[in-house]
């Protein structure tokens, strides 16, 4: 009686854990199909060309989408560049700026000196006032 | 090739200091899933402090350092273990008692179960694993791999990554898994986004192993089934394992001091041998690398403290010696741990985000509006924070405690459940840690809960599956046992 009580306990316990390792393989990624990873695509790859521009440590500004709007973007940004660090700000000798390809003009509202464009919002600025 | 040196350094240091903690009369291959499970959250912990030792004291040769370490604790191991029995004999004796009559009709349907619910984890984490090769969420790349990037790029600057100009990452959060994954790039020669997506699988299949194992050795295999049952077959833990956060990790170090401290009161009764500190000196160990894992884990090593102590005061006034004598072990690697993370918090790492302004968070702890607030989250999360499909696992322990009925019945805790106790206080209070920060966070405190307390739940999950089926036993009114190798022990 006891025996089969129990069998009837596993038997629904089991069964309530399945469902939710089937919902874990239904969610995973199909394989075969992956995506580009979106971090290495916003971050390192987007990043590899300005990285060789600039020195490999120290602190250098960063202007972007303002806002918290922008603050995954830093960390791309900040992530492909380590061990440099970006100070969001853009009172540096050097700056970079991160914008969407459609919204590089905002860079315009900065005081700061074009150096370089590297296409796709990413440029690099010279900040002559800057400490 | 010295990834593969490093790797085995790395697991073999684990092992063997795992080894040395166990009793000296069982034999070095006794208990063997759990010493593996542990030997890999403990390797780890070991490539992490000496990569962050190395670090400050600009040592280059860390091959060197890691042969060294080795060299230490196998001339440790030849010291102080004791040539006990012979090796097979005591390796046959100790291997888990198997009844004569078949497993019950239970105990297949369990185990068939278990192995669905385990390749169904594993095939997931590793797809996860490749499909996300730099982790899937924020804090993987804006905390943990940006920390270790400092410390494998940045030369004699690396301390720039604690910079509160990057004030989003937690320049405060300790170095285990950042030092761990940059002691691997060190060997691989770059930062390759394999080694914390490796070391994410590890941790998470390691804690299964844990739970498995030591349920196993404490209540039977049934026990052990069902526990890594619902830890395998909550998604949201298998998910946050594979994104490389630190919170799987975390888990890992929780479980290992409970279970430790739990395996250590069981062998002391059953073996009160004055030789028997090693496996609190572990537990220590496993609750410094807690701490030196994410702050959340400083806040549970206070809690099993202070959990320890008032269980102990609980069964009558303790004299200051038995304190000494309960605590002297684990305090052997405790404070060596705190005072790593003494000199990283005072000297490296910036202030925390949390405790800035003393005032408002006084003024904060008299609103009761967020008491209520975050008792309600509290409520929502206990049952959503798994990711199950249709029954939350948190009810699903709740149910099967109420419908076993006559199978099991809660264990009347004695003496010899000191470690049960404190582990269930020690989660408790850490709860209530939670609770309390979330009453003082500078932070929005719907935006703060809702992206963090599921997370914060995770990390105390498989403690709290080990505890929930650790207090559990069979009924002895003449049922037969569940627990097909461990009579009247298990369920």
């Amino acid at each position: 009686m006891i025996d089969s009580r129990r069998t009837v306990v596993f038997a629904v316990f089991s069964f309530c854990c399945l469902l939710s390792s089937a919902r874990l393989v239904r969610d995973a990624p199909a394989p075969g199909r992956f995506k580009a990873s979106e971090i290495a695509l916003r971050s390192d790859q987007r990043f590899a060309a300005l990285k060789a521009a600039l020195p490999s440590r120290g602190v250098i500004g960063y202007i972007g989408e303002p806002g918290n709007s922008g603050l995954a973007d830093y960390y791309l940004a900040q992530y492909a560049l380590a061990p440099l660090v970006l100070d969001r700000s853009d009172n540096h000798a050097l700056v970079i700026g991160n914008f969407s390809a459609s919204s590089s003009s905002q860079a315009s509202s900065h005081d700061l000196h074009l150096q370089r464009d590297f296409g796709n919002g990413l440029l690099l600025f010279a900040s002559e006032g800057a400490k | 090739m010295a990834l593969t040196v490093a790797v085995v350094l790395c697991l073999a240091s684990g092992f063997l200091l795992v080894c040395l903690s166990f009793s000296r009369q069982r034999p070095l291959f006794s208990d063997l899933l759990l010493k593996v499970s542990l030997s890999v959250g403990f390797g780890l912990g070991i490539f992490s402090v000496f990569y962050f030792l190395s670090m400050l004291l600009g040592m280059s040769r860390l091959l060197l350092v890691d042969f060294a370490v080795f060299a230490l604790l196998v001339v440790c191991i030849l010291l102080f273990r004791t040539r006990g029995r012979s090796f097979i004999n005591a390796t046959i004796s100790s291997l888990p008692r198997h009844n004569a009559e078949p497993a019950p009709r239970s105990h297949s349907l369990l185990a068939t179960a278990f192995v669905v619910s385990l390749c169904a984890a594993v095939y997931t984490a590793i797809i996860r694993t490749l499909a996300y090769p730099h982790g899937d969420g924020w804090d993987a790349f804006s905390i943990w791999n940006l920390h270790a990037r400092f410390l494998f790029l940045g030369g004699s600057h690396w301390r720039d990554g604690f910079s509160p100009l990057i004030p989003w990452s937690h320049p405060d959060y300790p170095l285990l898994l950042p030092a761990a994954i940059a002691h691997f790039w060190s060997f691989v020669g770059h930062d390759t986004p394999a080694v914390p997506g490796i070391i994410g699988l590890l941790f998470t299949f390691s804690t299964v192993g844990l739970l498995f194992s030591a349920l196993s050795i404490l209540r039977g295999r049934t026990s052990a089934m069902l526990g890594a049952t619902v830890l395998l077959a909550t998604p949201a833990f298998i998910e946050l394992g594979t994104s490389q956060y630190a919170d799987v990790p975390l888990s890992f170090f929780v479980l290992a001091t409970v279970a430790l401290f739990c395996l250590h009161e069981s062998r002391v009764q059953e073996d009160p041998s004055p030789n028997s500190s090693g496996l609190p000196v572990l537990a220590g160990l496993a609750a410094g690398c807690a701490a030196w894992t994410k702050n959340e884990g400083l806040l549970f090593l206070c809690t099993i403290l202070l959990a320890r102590l008032l269980t102990l005061i609980r069964t009558g006034p303790p004299s200051l010696t038995t304190i000494a004598r309960r605590f002297a072990p684990m305090l052997v690697t405790i404070v060596p741990a705190l005072l790593l993370i003494a000199y990283f918090k005072r000297s490296i790492a910036p202030p925390g985000d949390l405790f800035s302004d003393g005032t408002t968070a006084l003024h904060k702890l008299t609103d009761p509006a967020r008491y209520w607030a975050i008792a309600r989250w509290y409520g929502k999360s206990f049952l959503r924070f798994g990711h199950w499909l249709v029954i939350p696992g948190t009810l699903l322990l709740v149910a099967f405690y109420f419908a076993a009925g006559k199978t099991v019945r809660k264990r009347d805790l004695n003496q010899a459940d000191l470690g049960l106790r404190a582990s269930i206080l020690a989660l408790g209070l850490t709860l209530a840690g939670y609770f309390a920060v979330y009453l003082i966070t500078p932070y929005d405190i719907y935006w703060h809960l809702r992206f963090s307390l599921p997370r914060l739940f995770l990390q105390l999950w498989p403690s709290t599956i080990f505890v929930f089926f650790l207090s559990l036993v069979e009924d002895k009114s003449g049922a037969p046992t569940c627990g097909a190798d461990a009579p009247g022990r298990g369920l």
